[in-house]
């Protein structure tokens, strides 16, 4: 079958968008609808493959609204596979939920209808977030992901998670207004030095952005860092992070953490490309570099003392973000091609522990890391599959997540910033000292309760296995895979300025 | 025009001051009705056709008839609820605002020396800052959302003026959100009022560290 381009970029939109409205009119039983669930997503991640084989990095595609570059196909790749992971674990998940005593979903029947509604609508706003060639869109849609997901992470309405929402929608709507205010003053450097001709289009404000008057473009990029920042979770703006990733439903935090928080850095990188000739490069680099290490540094304490098993997660979350940004700073095509590489890496990870910690969560009945012991003795599958994956995300070479690290840092020192790479060195090291050191406590030592039998099925074992073998041989073999490699190489290129 | 931004002033000072939740939020209907004002004077003097007026409808559609109307449905369910505040504190938010709105005039003469609508980016300074403080000091979930309206109209009116409104899918947009914004938060709120039997946010503190 033949298909080009647009056809291919409806499918991704149209699916997921179907499958929430049948979802929210919860009429189906709920064994269709977790099959229904995964034949949609395995149709857009077949759709998703199908387009990254056709697709040609250097002619992007251009639609009335649509605009689908390397970047923006770089970022489906993404979503794409966490979608996919995430259609292809909720069942079991869901099910562990309901099969318990004091389940929520046991208690209340039949919200799996809504949470599928809601997870799906999430989901396709992010797809739209890497579509939209506005940059007024692009704001919208971030706005929305936060509204969608805030009732997502309030889904099973407990004190704390209302607590958590509380604290995410109020502190994510102040930044993202922040954020808006960024782009009015865009949209109006663009009416007084550009012209009224496509208004804030993302291609053509690249092409002019020679034009612009460079006292209000740093104006307006002071507004948008603060804004956009809030949304990845830098450093003085970072809050609401720990806890909405914490209190979520782990499938949730899994999508929050890993696909969310990128998108944020993607719209991030898009009006850098934009500003960054009126401002200058130096500017930039100072505040991303600052601001990425600085989140680092908060979060290395927080995981030493940490109580909390998911929030522990989630600061390593922070600190990955933090890694992305400041390697962002260094605009060096091998730090960014690093860094494109790592939100990949990380998103697959991050969904894989999310999952994991979840599951462990719901059979141990406490996410208190102190209370769980002897894991190794009693579920050892799980354990095994624990442990990987910590040693994945902590960057250890046999995974994906040591090559873009050890890209990222190489990138420290190419350009000057010796200090600075050893710095986050050795902040990475103590992030890698406080949660090993958490972990193999759980794993190790002698179990103080009884053992409830393995926690993991086939498909989330599979699962798992898959996301972490994917991102490994991705990272790998990157220079064997010519189609990825000329994707990055070329996204890596368009964030330097060079558009097509 | 100068009419607008005293009454729109006044407000915002009276918006500092009230402690009963109903007031609150008619006050905030009646900003947002003198934004819905200046939408319509602002696109009739600018061009005109759909462009022109569809800014001012949705604003009297949206931020004057909906979103007060969910909150004060809302405040209806609540019972012996008022923000719980000593006089002190209500007179350090005012000197605040009175402060925001000297420092609003003074960003405008230092960024935009001589520009036309100077009382407005004044006044919409003012409702930002006004919108971030409300947020931040005040207890009560629903003078927090009437912060962030607040807030909101600010940036928007401060946007209409500078760029003439945003283009259309994105103003569409962006009320878009704001109507989502609010019915997420209304149905936090009421959700609140089940399991802390209060919609004071003070008592939630559990999550630290």
């Amino acid at each position: 079958m033949d298909y080009n381009v647009a056809d291919l970029i409806y499918i991704i939109l149209a699916l997921p968008v179907i499958f929430s409205i049948v979802a929210a009119v919860n009429l189906l039983g709920k064994n269709v609808l977790h099959w229904l669930n995964r034949i949609f997503a395995s149709a857009v991640a077949v759709a998703v493959v199908l387009l990254t084989l056709i697709f040609d990095p250097e002619t992007p595609y251009i639609g009335e609204y649509i605009y689908l570059d390397a970047l923006s196909m770089w970022m489906i790749i993404i979503i794409g596979t966490l979608y996919l992971a995430f259609a292809w674990t909720s069942k079991a998940y869901l099910d562990r939920d309901t099969n318990k005593r004091y389940g929520y979903l046991r208690r209340f029947g039949r919200l799996e209808g809504r949470f599928y509604a809601l997870s799906h609508t999430f989901v396709w706003i992010m797809f739209i977030v890497v579509l939209v060639n506005n940059l007024g869109l692009m704001w919208v849609a971030i706005e929305a992901t936060t509204l969608v997901s805030a009732l997502l992470v309030a889904f099973k309405f407990t004190r704390t998670s209302l607590e958590a929402t509380w604290k995410y929608v109020m502190v994510c709507t102040v930044g993202i207004c922040l954020a808006l205010l960024g782009t009015i003053i865009v949209y109006y450097i663009q009416l007084n030095f550009i012209g009224t001709d496509n208004p804030l289009d993302w291609l053509y404000l690249s092409r002019h952005s020679q034009e612009m008057n460079p006292a209000l473009a740093k104006f307006a990029f002071c507004f948008l860092f603060v804004g956009y920042g809030t949304k990845i979770g830098l450093a003085p703006m970072h809050a609401w992070l720990p806890d909405a990733h914490s209190e979520a439903p782990a499938l949730t935090s899994g999508l929050l953490s890993g696909a969310l928080c990128i998108c944020a850095i993607y719209v991030l990188i898009r009006n850098i490309i934009i500003l960054m000739p009126a401002i200058g490069i130096d500017f930039i680099s100072g505040l991303c570099l600052f601001f990425g290490i600085f989140t680092i540094a908060v979060a290395v304490p927080f995981v030493v003392v940490q109580r909390d098993i998911k929030r522990m997660l989630a600061y390593s979350s922070m600190e990955n973000f933090g890694l992305m940004v400041a390697a962002l700073g260094l605009f060096v095509p091998v730090a960014l091609q690093a860094m494109l590489l790592h939100m990949f890496n990380h998103a697959l990870v991050k969904y894989s522990l999310f999952y994991t910690a979840g599951t462990i969560m719901e059979e141990y009945g406490t996410k208190n890391m102190m209370r769980i012991h002897g894991m190794m003795v009693q579920v050892p599958k799980t354990s095994c599959f624990l442990l990987l994956s910590i040693v994945a995300i902590l960057g250890m070479p046999p995974f994906g997540v040591f090559f873009s690290k050890f890209y990222m840092l190489y990138g420290f020192f190419t350009v000057d910033h010796p200090w600075l790479g050893v710095i986050t060195l050795v902040l990475l090291a103590g992030m890698l000292i406080g949660i090993l050191y958490h972990i193999l406590r759980m794993l190790g030592s002698r179990p103080k309760r009884k053992s409830s039998g393995e926690l993991f099925g086939y498909v989330d074992s599979l699962v798992i296995a898959g996301l972490l073998i994917f991102s490994c041989v991705v990272s790998a073999g990157l220079s064997q895979l010519t189609v990825l490699n000329n994707l990055l190489e070329c996204a890596a290129r368009i964030i330097l300025g060079g558009v097509a | 025009m100068e009419y607008l931004v005293v009454f729109l002033v006044l407000v915002v000072f009276l918006q500092t001051r009230i402690t009963n939740l109903k007031r609150a939020v008619v006050c905030l209907a009646g900003q947002s009705f003198i934004i819905a004002i200046a939408c319509f004077f602002l696109g009739l003097s600018n061009g005109e056709g759909i462009h022109a007026l569809l800014p001012g409808i949705l604003t009297l559609l949206v931020k004057v008839l909906f979103i007060p109307g969910a909150i004060y449905h809302l405040v209806g369910k609540l019972k012996n609820e008022r923000e719980i505040l000593s006089a002190s504190n209500v007179n350090y938010s005012t000197m605040a605002a009175a402060f925001f709105l000297v420092w609003g005039y003074f960003i405008v003469e230092k960024l935009m020396p001589g520009s036309v609508g100077r009382d407005i980016i004044a006044a919409s300074i003012l409702m930002i800052m006004t919108g971030l403080a409300l947020m931040v000091l005040r207890k009560r979930a629903i003078i927090q959302i009437v912060g962030l309206i607040t807030l909101e109209n600010g940036i928007y009116l401060l946007g209409l003026l500078m760029t003439e409104g945003l283009p259309l899918v994105v103003e569409l947009g962006v009320f878009l959100d704001v109507l989502i914004a609010v019915v997420v938060l209304v149905i936090l709120t009421s959700r609140m009022r089940l399991s802390f039997m209060t919609t004071d946010t003070s008592v939630m503190k559990k999550l630290k560290g």
